[in-house]
């Protein structure tokens, strides 16, 4: 979830504001008033006390943090602070956090905080971030917490009284798709399929297949498929699968704030309801006419073969907009995906950082300003632009800006910024898509992609994969 | 003077092994300090009554077979062929053994390059001798996904199997081989009836050394396959790191102890080959 930007300015920070707030329970509102306001990351006084401190930050390998490594100079600059970044794949990371937390000490002082693979799990392990945002001795917080997007979902977990990270990026799943494809067959696939093609919240799950179906039967000289997934046996596939689930009016739980502040009582899963056999019925039928190397794509091997031209549209993380605009410049377009019999939904991937509670003294001090820098309006704004990738800002004000607004079209100098429209979009409360925020997520994970796996590959029925998963569920959460 | 020597194996063998032992009768925490409470046979039950489990063993077995077999025939086929050579052995030896020094983790990754159907030169090579369809990918169905993870470990490793078989070429007499020829024996009934059973224990050893390293078979499959594609490839390996990375539903018990269980196992599994190898040796008078 997050992301915020758009043509009409205030309306559209209007529209955000209104969403997230109600949507995603931004506490992050009513703990605006606390905050002290602040000017730019780098001034004030406070950046210099730790000086001479090393700190060490993991992260996964995400286009934010290359374009942080790239550029740490300005932190180092500005605090005198060492700090050094360590990047690995998301489940090497939980691995390696888990067991840096439980030796008492901290190899790794600021800590990507997964939502459902750190956060929920860990959260006891990290340090309660109210105490350096509303202590005097350290810089503010620019323009307050209130300007973060998605503060709930990416920073806290059980309860809104603790802060355990900042809101650091925010991927979101949309409709990513050749528009020089879609523009030189729309006509042709309008009058053989009867509707409009242009992808858009209005075109169904149905319709993107048949839209697929209709790439790869006419379209073969441009593009070998219509349609990719990222359906690797991995965490990928049930971020791909989550979206038509909740599109189909499904949900792996039936509790209410389960995507934001999480609950450690989630209760009996819900996969068992007809829309979530619709769901798995659908999914299933859509992977029969996808890439079939689909199966052996994640999220990196999707964007890898989108940007080669494999396949003509996808559902996939909106910060690969950097890497198409380098593969395919000019010839992607981006909506958020289909609508299902409920809704559009959209998976949201945002993450923060935190800091470990083992870390000690000025170590803890020397951590925070870090998290406040990266995730500082400023920091953002560099990291957008950088040649690493581009990041994907989790504040409001970031996307209010006069360049960043620039951006939004081509010729950017930020080619995330081209998703904009659609992200904010995606992130509104009708449209988003949250996993549920509970500590046996790792588990629940596995047990939905492996039996979505089966499923793709012919070994179960939809309807057996959805009970099986069911009763797994049960089983892990007692 | 052995006492330094022996407080450094304890460190780093006996304790950790005693530790494993604990936690797999545990329930184990980790944050804020690892603690144990004990749970009887809690995790010995939730493992051994977990049919993933034992997928995964039987996952596992399978692999061993196909692997270690494949590397057995392979490396003994190289080692015949360098040993046969009367020119550049030594850079044909050399190049052989390349595999061998890379990570597993490395070859993982060049397997995912290298079989990729978008990019990769093996995939357009299968693709155009028509053994996989267009824009297949071996790591994507059922039917190959273990035999692509069985060949990858079969590249890196046979080398190490052709290394030792290779030793033992050398040491077949060079009189016997002569008065075999000079008795009119072709090649084939040399090889296996002389420099076979010349070289048994060393092929028994090679066996004995793949055997043990492919129980613990991970990296390569964790990186092209991930277990999948439906569970085909998920090792025991993957079930031990699953094991590993959750939590219980209060958000503070690990299920290490049950990944404890899961490794004792694999101990005890490779226990058993080990001596079944061992008094194979024994039994022929190949250990002396």
């Amino acid at each position: 979830m997050d992301k915020t930007q758009t043509d009409t300015g205030m309306a559209r920070r209007t529209v955000l504001s209104a969403g997230l707030g109600a949507g995603l329970g931004l506490a992050a509102l009513g703990l605006a008033g606390c905050t002290p306001s602040a000017k730019t990351s780098g001034s004030g006084s406070g950046w210099k006390q730790f000086s001479g401190t090393t700190i060490n930050f993991i992260s996964e390998n995400t286009a934010p943090s290359a374009a942080i490594a790239a550029n740490s100079k300005p932190f180092e600059d500005l605090t005198g602070i060492k700090v050094n970044i360590t990047q690995m794949a998301l489940e090497n990371l939980v691995q390696k956090v888990k067991l840096d937390m439980s030796g008492g000490t901290s190899q790794y002082h600021v800590v990507y905080a997964d939502p459902y693979q750190v956060l929920a799990p860990l959260s006891q392990g990290l340090t309660d971030l109210n105490q350096f945002v509303n202590d005097k001795k350290y810089p503010p917080v620019e323009k307050g917490l209130a300007d973060f997007i998605a503060l709930d979902a990416a920073g806290r977990f059980e309860s809104k009284s603790k802060l355990y990270a900042l809101p650091y990026d925010c991927p979101t799943m949309i409709w990513m798709f050749r528009q020089d494809l879609f523009d030189k067959y729309k006509s042709k696939m309008q009058a053989d399929l009867g509707f409009d093609p242009t992808p858009s919240g209005k075109i169904t799950w149905e319709q993107y297949y048949q839209i697929a179906d209709w790439f790869n039967k006419n379209a073969k000289a441009d593009v070998p498929y219509g349609t990719g997934h990222q359906a690797k046996q991995h965490d990928s596939l049930q971020c791909d699968f989550s979206n038509v689930l909740w599109a189909y009016g499904a949900d792996y739980f039936d509790v209410p704030d389960i995507g934001t502040v999480g609950s450690q009582n989630p209760g009996k899963s819900t996969l068992t309801t007809p829309q979530a056999l619709d769901a798995a019925k659908f999914y299933d039928k859509l992977l029969k006419v996808a890439h079939p190397s689909s199966t052996t794509w994640d999220w990196d091997g999707l964007g890898n073969a989108f940007a080669a031209g494999q396949v003509a549209m996808c559902p996939n993380w909106h910060e690969y907009a950097a890497t198409n605009e380098k593969s395919l410049p000019g010839k992607v377009g981006y909506s958020i995906l289909p609508t299902g019999p409920k809704r559009s939904a959209n998976n949201w991937g945002g993450t923060g950082i935190g800091i470990n509670a083992n870390a000690k003294g000025n170590e803890q001090g020397a951590a925070w300003l870090f998290v406040n820098w990266a995730t500082s309006p400023a920091t953002q704004v560099m990291t957008l632009k950088s040649a690493k990738g581009g990041g994907t800002p989790t504040r409001t004000s970031v996307y209010d800006m006069a360049e960043v607004k620039k951006a939004e079209k081509r010729p950017s100098d930020m080619p995330n910024m081209l998703t904009a429209s659609a992200v904010l979009e995606a992130w509104k409360p009708e449209n988003i898509g949250l996993r549920p925020k509970v500590a046996t997520w790792n588990q629940l994970d596995t047990i939905v992609y492996t039996n979505l796996s089966k499923m793709i590959a012919g070994s179960q029925d939809p309807t057996t994969t959805m009970q099986a998963m069911a009763s797994q569920f049960d089983k892990v959460n007692g | 003077m052995m006492l330094p020597a022996l407080l450094v194996l304890v460190l780093i063998t006996v304790l950790p092994f005693i530790m494993l032992i604990a936690m797999s009768f545990a329930k184990v925490r980790l944050l804020g300090g690892v603690s144990l409470s004990m749970n009887g046979f809690g995790n010995w039950s939730d493992v051994l009554t977990d049919p993933a489990t034992w997928h995964s063993w039987g996952v596992t077995l399978l692999f061993f077979v196909l692997a270690v077999g494949m590397e057995m025939i392979v490396g003994t086929v190289l080692a015949l062929i360098l040993n046969s050579m009367r020119r550049g052995q030594s850079l044909a030896f050399s190049l052989v053994l390349l595999p061998m020094f890379l990570a597993p983790i490395t070859v993982g990754l060049l397997g995912n390059f290298l079989l990729d159907p978008t990019i990769g030169l093996y995939s357009w090579v299968m693709e155009s001798l028509h053994l996989v369809g267009a824009h297949q990918s071996v790591f994507g169905s059922q039917t190959t996904a273990m035999l692509a993870v069985t060949t990858l470990d079969m590249w890196e490793w046979a080398p190490l199997v052709a290394l030792i078989v290779l030793a033992g070429l050398t040491s077949v007499s060079p009189s016997v081989l002569e008065a075999a020829s000079v008795d009119g024996a072709g090649y084939l009934r040399t090889l296996f009836s002389i420099v076979i059973p010349s070289i048994l224990p060393v092929l028994l050893v090679a066996l004995l050394v793949r055997s043990m390293d492919a129980v613990r078979y991970y990296d390569i499959v964790h990186i092209t396959t991930g277990g999948g594609p439906a569970n085909t490839t998920w090792v025991i390996s993957l079930q031990l790191n699953e094991k590993v990375q959750a939590t219980a539903v209060d958000g503070i018990t690990t299920l290490i102890g049950q990944s404890a269980v899961i490794g004792i196992t694999m101990l005890v599994f490779t226990i058993i080959i080990a001596n079944v190898f061992v008094r194979v040796l024994d039994r022929r008078g190949l250990m002396k």
